[in-house]
């Protein structure tokens, strides 16, 4: 994984070449390389600004009472801030309830689908046993399978079994190891030494030690990837929480938003409000782990 | 037994579990219950109730093809829908591709900034979900008040009505398709990765014989970039088959489900948000049944397409597997 980052680049390339050309041509080559470079420049900052706009403009939208927020024409910063926007979501409208319970299902999904997908990861890599290739053949396939074709006969047993709107049908299945990470995993361990693993083994390390006490402490950069995509996944799911969660109580954050209505006026501001406060999250953790996120999603390409 | 008992002699002292093909199987047997109690039951499940039909008692009676039968000859929401669905997946996933080539080439030059741009870019795509849904509803509300028509008055263009049009129920499809451009970077981070994998000699040896840019790009980048384009392709085709969140929140009237969460006239509605309707809002489950399998065909036929055409148009198409 590391070595397709650090693949020499154009520059190292060019350096090599011996001949140098004549001073005109060097010249002419440069001034094209730094009209190159503004074009580029300028096509990203361009494009870039497209990009930011909505944001900005949530962000303003999200500061603003009913009034400010339909004002033509539109007013970039909002005078007054009206503060009270966040506070009043995050208290009156109960999403500090519903962020609670988006919290704590993405932080058990973050822990679950590391141990159990990094288990399962162990044994596609570092063992031998027939079928393992068609097996593993299985795995990636299974990243086919649209889920909903699972949820319909999946809700039916779960209603069977009294499970609806209870946490379980969220909870249960990440028990199992989800199939990219399992792959991601996978990915990264076939790329560490064996050598250490056995020099493991005949000091009399078991397999199961060797993965948690060899194996998984020299994984911190997957981990952090399967850990921010899992966040994000678990953070953002609604499918699932739709079908199964159908109780007040028991609302995530993005069924606080679909759900969203005002019981105090003017709702839109709010709405914008809690979009921002449930934006947040992904960023902050993105900025966190970025060094590895940009690497991590490399792997998905080294097939 | 004499010669390779020097070999195996620690095996008769372990224990069964020990040996590694019964580890192995050991420890992926999380992943194979899973797939045994989450993915192949339900799905042979699945097919039996796509097979069958309920009625208001609940009872339920076997039908055979039935339900298929119906949805693809006579349903005419379907028919919309299965319209809706080739414009919206045939744009989206031409957003998703050639924006995100395009992209990851401007970016492929080191030059100072570039990890900025990069960031900006790739960043969104990760909010993807109800929240963005919902913001961009309001980026292509109708009136003068939403961005996009802000936007567009700048060129002197009358504020479109995008999700409320009677008239034109296709623009809300339209922007359906739009937001898309902001969730290009997840694409163009891999194609990054992709371009930096392709040996810099090969551009050096191409630049030497005197190659332009253009040829550059289409005789050495496409055919070494085809494996990275063809799995962008096919996973940017599955996410775009499952659009859920961006229709639901568009049809969506007032902040509550009500309404029809399909659009005015059916223009919004997807596989996904259809299934939804059948299955969950009128319990119609075998229907809702035989709706996943046909959407998991379409992914089918869609990904063999793609293969196919990577097949028949990539000359080089061995060359590439390192």
């Amino acid at each position: 994984m590391q070595d397709v980052l650090d693949k020499p680049r154009r520059g190292d390339a060019l350096s090599a070449v011996p001949a140098e050309p004549p001073v005109t041509v060097r010249r002419r080559r440069n001034n094209r390389a730094r009209w190159e470079l503004t074009a580029r420049i300028t096509a990203l900052s361009m494009f870039c600004l497209l990009l930011l706009f909505p944001f900005v403009w949530l962000v303003s939208q999200s500061l603003k009472d009913t009034n400010q927020y339909f004002a033509v024409p539109f007013e970039w910063i909002p005078s007054p801030f009206r503060w009270e926007n966040f506070t009043d979501v995050i208290f009156k409208y109960e999403f500090l309830h519903y962020i609670g319970n988006s919290l704590w299902l993405a932080l058990y999904a973050v822990v679950v689908n590391i141990l159990a997908s990094s288990f399962v990861a162990y044994g596609f890599s570092r063992f031998r046993f027939p079928g393992r290739n068609a097996l593993f053949m299985v795995v990636l396939a299974t990243m086919m399978l649209p889920g909903q074709v699972m949820t319909i006969s999946l809700y039916r047993f779960y209603r069977e079994i009294g499970w609806i709107d209870t946490f379980y049908p969220l909870l249960i299945p990440k028990l199992f190891g989800a199939a990219f990470e399992i792959f991601l995993f996978r990915q990264f361990f076939l790329s560490l030494p064996r050598e250490i693993d056995e020099a493991a083994r005949i000091d009399g390390c078991g397999t199961l030690r060797t993965w948690w006490h060899i194996i998984l402490p020299q994984s911190k950069p997957v981990i952090i990837v399967v850990a921010v995509f899992t966040f994000l996944g678990s953070w953002r799911e609604l499918f699932g929480p739709l079908i199964y969660l159908t109780g007040e109580e028991n609302r995530t954050l993005p069924l606080g938003l679909l759900y969203f209505t005002s019981p105090f006026g003017s709702s839109l501001p709010m709405l914008m409000a809690a979009i921002v406060i449930s934006l947040i999250p992904p960023v902050v953790l993105y900025a966190l782990g970025q060094k590895y996120i940009d690497k991590g999603v490399a792997i998905a390409e080294i097939k | 037994m004499t010669m390779v008992s020097a070999e195996q002699r620690p095996r008769p002292k372990r224990r069964w579990w020990r040996r590694e093909g019964v580890q192995g199987y050991l420890y992926i047997s999380p992943w194979l219950l899973g797939f045994l109690m989450f993915g192949v039951a339900p799905l042979i499940a699945a097919f039996l109730t796509s097979l069958s039909k309920a009625n208001v008692f609940r009872t339920i009676r076997f039908v055979g093809m039935d339900n298929y039968e119906k949805i693809l000859t006579d349903d005419p929401v379907f028919a919309t829908i299965a319209g809706n669905m080739l414009i919206y997946v045939i744009g989206s996933t031409v957003i998703s591709i050639g924006l995100g080539l395009a992209l990851a080439l401007l970016l492929y030059k080191d030059f100072r900034g570039n990890h900025v741009f990069r960031t900006l870019i790739y960043v969104p795509s990760l909010l993807v979900g109800i929240a963005t849904a919902y913001l961009f509803k309001q980026v292509f509300r109708g009136g003068e008040v939403g961005l996009a028509n802000m936007f567009l008055s700048i060129f002197g263009t009358e504020p479109v009505n995008w999700l409320g049009d009677s008239e034109k129920p296709w623009l809300a499809l339209v922007a359906l398709i739009l937001v898309n451009v902001w969730f290009a970077g997840g694409t163009m981070l891999i194609f990054l990765a992709g371009l930096k994998g392709i040996p810099a000699s090969y551009f050096e040896a191409a630049r030497v014989d005197g190659a332009g840019p253009w040829q550059m790009f289409r005789k050495v980048t496409l055919p070494l970039l085809s494996p990275v384009i063809v799995f962008n392709t096919v996973m940017a085709l599955i996410g775009h088959i499952q659009v859920f969140e961006t229709p639901l929140a568009f049809a969506n009237s007032g902040g509550v489900a009500t309404g029809n969460p399909l659009g005015y006239e059916n223009s919004l509605g997807t596989f996904v948000t259809y299934l939804y309707v059948k299955g969950f809002v009128y319990q119609d489950m075998g229907y809702a049944s035989a709706l996943a399998f046909i959407m998991f065909a379409a992914t089918l036929v869609l990904t063999g397409l793609v293969l196919w055409l990577a097949r028949r148009f990539t000359a080089y198409g061995d060359a590439d597997q390192n």
